[in-house]
């Protein structure tokens, strides 16, 4: 094993403890809005609120990390340049995340000053930690970036994969400067700040997940490189065409022209499109291999990532994309439905897949297909699926009660907020909530066991890696 | 845009992209396993995903461009699935043979 997977490792555990957390503050959020005055004046709703984001934010970027420093060595064929720094910079960012969250936990708010701005909350919705911490993040992707291209120099080495998540290192990091906030005006910052909601984290992270699921495709089920790198082209294709003017349907009310109504009407119409191209993928290549894999579980969570990739990102996207329905939707849990689906269909399955990967290669074990694996599939499964139809129920009625009938008074919202439909919603939306975090903790026992060998025969197991 | 004109539109425009998905999920386990049901159930699915359409554009208030995408898009649901299987006979026959 590679030094880099080592530390690749340690970004896992990482990743997966800030995933609990990221649970529990959404449970914690999820009962604000069913006994509204808990926890009053002790932890307000929106530092919880922050935190279930930002965790978010973070556990998936340091899983993309972890995932990146345990394939690069394996597709260079070479140890990774300045590792003792990317060790150290591991160290730094668990730190600088300590930090801020005990910052959030305790300090909670500030002064509208400097002070408040570097060193307790930059209030930038879900880029919240103070500036100091955002320039350790920084620094921790300048290190992250350079170890990459270091790495493919030395190695002398450069296959589609790496060509593809090299230049995804520069809008990776330049976009992600838009973190710090620099104008007064509220529509022009927004207007940046989407640079880094949508660009950043659907745009270049759509990216870098399609490299790594390309290194675990053939990892995972041997598929062949030629086709690998294939659709990782057509997939950077599809983010230029379509994806970037996307970006659009985030511009619909906060000031901008209103030419972003038809660019981001039309582009966002046109998302889904691909993604049923990737579901027909993912159907034939589960069948170009007869669900012969050399670890199940991980196999289940790609293919289900293409197909809830395309319900959560396309159909509830699609829904309510266009601005006549937008002008209603936005902000509602409507929109928090989309987030929470598109998040696990896009990127929360991948990593989960990434996660048995790194299982099976230090296990040792020759084929990984335990039967306790289903239970935390499931229920994170049925956790999530139940959690977004709850959030879908009360954001329709917020939309059509709230909005549409009562034209967003305070009034209407806070009628809204008493309206059985919408109380349903959120009930199903916590109780779905408990079964998601119960998926959770199976999916880390799991990890955490020991595999038993299993009774797939030598044969199939050779089927499927060549 | 009248409140329930909002939500029908929305719910018909959200139906609309699922069954698209559902014809073209169906239409891929069909071709895969070689089962000509699950490709006419598929078919039933496009039917759906199309009346849909139809309905969309005839009974919403959408303007008349974005009736156009969407009867656009509804072609696109119609075409996608088999051109990507066929392409991926293609690419995939073509890296057995290079191996």
């Amino acid at each position: 094993m590679y030094r880099s997977q080592r530390l690749s490792l340690r970004y896992y555990t990482a990743a997966i403890t800030l995933f609990g957390v990221m649970i529990l503050f959404g449970l914690l959020s999820a009962l604000y809005y069913v006994f509204p005055s808990m926890l009053f004046e002790v932890l307000n709703f929106s530092t919880s609120k922050i935190l279930h984001i930002d965790t978010l934010v973070i556990w998936l970027l340091m899983a993309f990390l972890g995932a990146v420093y345990w394939y690069l060595p394996q597709e260079l064929e070479h140890e990774v340049v300045g590792i003792r720094l990317a060790e150290a910079t591991f160290w730094v960012f668990c730190a600088v995340v300590a930090v801020v969250a005990v910052v959030f936990l305790v300090v909670q708010i500030g002064d509208s000053t400097a002070f408040t701005l570097w060193f307790i909350n930059q209030g930038r919705k879900y880029v919240e930690a103070p500036r100091w911490a955002s320039i350790g993040v920084v620094v921790v992707m300048g290190v992250f970036a350079y170890n990459v291209v270091a790495t493919c120099v030395k190695a002398r080495r450069m296959t589609g994969v790496t060509w593809v998540l090299v230049l995804d290192l520069i809008p990776l990091l330049a976009v992600y400067m838009d973190a710090f906030p620099a104008d007064e005006n509220m529509s022009r910052d927004l207007y940046w700040w989407w640079w880094l909601v949508h660009m950043w984290v659907e745009s270049t992270w759509e990216v870098l997940i399609g490299c790594i699921m390309a290194m675990v495709l053939m990892d995972v089920m041997g598929t062949s490189r030629r086709i690998v790198e294939t659709w990782l082209y057509i997939e950077v294709m599809l983010v230029l065409g379509a994806g970037i003017l996307g970006l659009g349907h985030h511009y619909f009310w906060i000031g901008t022209p209103e030419y972003w109504l038809s660019i981001g009407g039309f582009f966002s119409a046109l998302e889904p499109l691909p993604l049923l191209g990737m579901v027909v993928h993912a159907v034939y290549d589960a069948g170009e291999h007869r669900l012969r894999t050399v670890n199940r579980p991980a196999f289940f969570w790609i293919t289900t990532e293409a197909f809830l990739n395309f319900i959560g990102a396309g159909v509830w996207g699609f829904m309510m994309t266009l601005p006549q329905i937008n002008l209603f939707s936005h902000g509602t849990q409507w929109t928090v439905s989309h987030g929470h689906f598109a998040f696990y269909g896009a990127y929360v399955c991948g990593v989960i897949a990434v996660f048995y990967v790194a299982k099976q290669k230090t296990s040792g074990v020759a084929c990984l297909d335990d039967r306790f694996w289903k239970w935390g599939y499931g229920l994170l499964n049925i956790g999530m699926v139940g959690m977004v139809m709850g959030l879908l129920l009360a954001g329709i009625t917020q939309a059509f009660y709230g909005r549409a009938i009562g034209g967003s008074t305070l009034m209407a919202f806070t009628q809204v907020s008493e309206n059985p439909w919408f109380l349903s919603g959120i009930w199903a939306r916590l109780l779905f909530g408990i079964v998601f975090a119960a998926g959770y903790v199976a999916l880390v026992y799991d990890l955490l066991r020991k595999p038993r060998s299993n009774a797939v025969g030598a044969g199939e197991i050779a089927g499927a890696a060549t | 845009m009248t409140p329930t004109a909002f939500v029908a539109t929305a719910l018909l425009m959200g139906a609309f992209v699922l069954a698209g998905g559902g014809y073209g999920s169906l239409y891929s386990v069909g071709r895969l396993q070689g089962r000509p049901r699950l490709i006419r159930m598929g078919a039933v699915c496009l039917v759906v995903a199309l009346g849909f359409a139809a309905a969309i554009v005839v009974a919403t208030p959408l303007a008349v461009g974005w009736k156009i995408l969407i009867g656009v898009s509804a072609a696109g649901y119609a075409a996608i699935p088999p051109l990507v299987w066929r392409y991926l006979e293609q690419l995939h026959s073509g890296g057995r043979a290079m191996r």
